[in-house]
């Protein structure tokens, strides 16, 4: 590139202070609504890294199953809380400092953590049993996901129907005697 | 580097054109709705504003420009100036995937028909919000009821392109044009007789269209999620409205009716078919308009639970099936 920045570290870093900002923001929003959509921002750019990765495929399933599904069942959550009453809480708790100590305390311990795990190595270049560009990123995840990890797919697949049928077992309509 | 320059004005020229035409086509598909609508009704319709009433889509945009923009005093204010523009946005966005005639497509990527899903799942935030933001009954029971139907026929809408991709075994709008085009019908409505009745009926209900227009059924809710709207926030969901349909009618041309293919070439006008096939489905929507009755709301969402998102279902394992044996 001629133009003396490296665009894609540009572009990472607006994504990722993006992210952060609007997470932040999230928590500390009074507004269920708002959170709700400052989570979709954060989600979006999500969905953006994941194409700078490389990996479409992810982004669009992202963008259907978080942004399109998960979030819109959450403002409907949101819908039934009562908004007025909840805007007037306090945003902090009462025993702030303790609990600014704790959150210090792990952040440290995180830190420690990582530097112990990351901080002595130098990053390598990841190598891949298989060269990436020969196909698309859609048919190496078919591939992979077929072929390698069929069985855990398939169990992820009977704990979601358990969870479907408990949902519809909770919802459906008991018929007492007197009724028929 | 001139490679990266004029690639990069040439797609920018590309999306300007691109936005004017499909901007053009919606303003007159209102116009084209009244004018039918009226026909088929025994009146007139617009027929004052130019020839046969030509230059109406023009007044009326110009009228709503420079309407006052009204803010109610209650609404959540910047939830409320976003809604209008997100609902654009998702509904306009997904043309720039799909193919207009061979090799002419704005962003030809790999995974088109997930992002027009994901686009077209998006859209519901615009009329959620709108109708929570505008701190009115009506708008607030438009909009639970436009999330509830939307989020309900989007499952049936991606079965019956499930069942196309499975086909065309690919998720690119481009590959499955060519699919189509050599497969030994020609196109997928035959095959996909059962995915396309699905779709259909889904992309009507998507789009908020007669017969499934309970989120802004004037009789019971004035206009439902936009009613506190006014001027040119109110005309983005217009425009949204019908972009939507110009876009869900270009994505089952392509992938249920062999998209710039026709019977024989066209010279110098290679996207006439394409063209064509929009044009009759437009005409298709609009004809129910003027001819159905709204549905019920249980009785929406018995169809859209109880008889679209089975016989989705029943068509994907057939197809699969098909796709096995042969």
């Amino acid at each position: 590139m001629g133009l003396g920045i490296d665009l894609n570290s540009l572009i990472f870093g607006y994504l990722a202070f993006a992210m952060v900002v609007s997470s932040v923001l999230a928590v500390f929003s009074k507004n269920p609504v708002h959170t709700v959509l400052l989570v979709l921002v954060m989600v979006v750019h999500q969905a953006f890294l994941l194409l700078t990765l490389g990996s479409e495929f992810l982004m669009a399933v992202q963008l259907i199953v978080y942004a399109g599904a998960v979030l819109v069942l959450f403002l409907f959550v949101v819908y039934l809380i009562n908004l007025r009453k909840e805007t007037k809480h306090s945003i902090f708790v009462k025993r702030f400092c303790l609990c600014s100590l704790v959150f210090l305390l792990f952040l440290g311990f995180m830190g420690v953590n990582l530097y112990l795990i990351y901080g002595a190595k130098k990053f390598e270049q990841a190598v891949l049993p298989f060269n990436p560009l020969e196909k698309d990123n859609l048919w190496w995840i078919a591939h992979y996901l077929f072929n390698y990890y069929l069985l855990p797919f398939e169990i992820i697949g009977v704990i979601l129907l358990v969870a479907v049928l408990g949902a519809v077992f909770l919802v459906r309509k008991v018929k007492t005697t007197e009724e028929a | 580097m001139e490679d990266l320059w004029s690639n990069l004005f040439w797609f920018l020229a590309g999306t300007v054109i691109l936005l004017i035409v499909s901007l053009l086509h919606v303003a007159y598909l209102t116009y084209a709705e009244r004018k039918i609508i009226a026909r088929m009704q025994q009146r007139l319709g617009p027929n004052r504003v130019g020839p046969r009433g030509l230059l109406q889509p023009i007044a009326d945009m110009l009228k709503l420009l420079t309407k006052e923009d009204i803010i109610p005093a209650q609404v959540d204010k910047p939830v409320f100036y976003i809604a209008p523009f997100i609902s654009l946005v998702c509904a306009g966005t997904g043309i720039a995937l799909v193919p207009l005639w061979e090799n002419f497509v704005i962003s030809n990527i790999n995974v088109g028909l997930l992002f027009i899903l994901a686009l077209s799942s998006l859209s519901a935030y615009g009329v959620i919000l709108s109708g929570w933001a505008s701190n009115s009954r009506y708008a607030f029971l438009g909009g639970l009821r436009a999330s509830a139907q939307v989020i309900s026929y989007e499952i049936a809408m991606s079965l019956a392109l499930l069942s196309v991709v499975l086909m065309a075994g690919s998720l690119n709008l481009g590959d499955i044009v060519r699919a189509q085009i050599n497969s030994p019908f020609k196109v997928y409505l035959i095959p996909q007789l059962i995915g396309f009745f699905v779709f259909i009926i889904s992309a009507v209900a998507e789009c908020n269209r007669t017969p499934f227009d309970l989120p802004e059924a004037e009789t019971e809710l004035v206009a439902g999620y936009f009613v506190e709207y006014s001027g040119m926030r109110f005309a983005l969901f217009y425009l949204a409205e019908y972009f939507g349909m110009l876009v869900m009618s270009a994505l089952a041309v392509t992938c249920f009716l062999g998209g710039w293919a026709g019977p024989f070439e066209v010279p110098y006008v290679p996207f006439f078919w394409f063209v064509v096939k929009v044009y009759a489905l437009l005409f298709f929507y609009i004809w129910i308009r003027a001819t159905l009755p709204r549905y019920r709301y249980d009785q929406l969402m018995d169809l859209g639970w109880k008889v679209l998102i089975p016989l989705g279902l029943i068509n994907l394992f057939l197809t699969a099936l098909i796709k096995l044996i042969f």
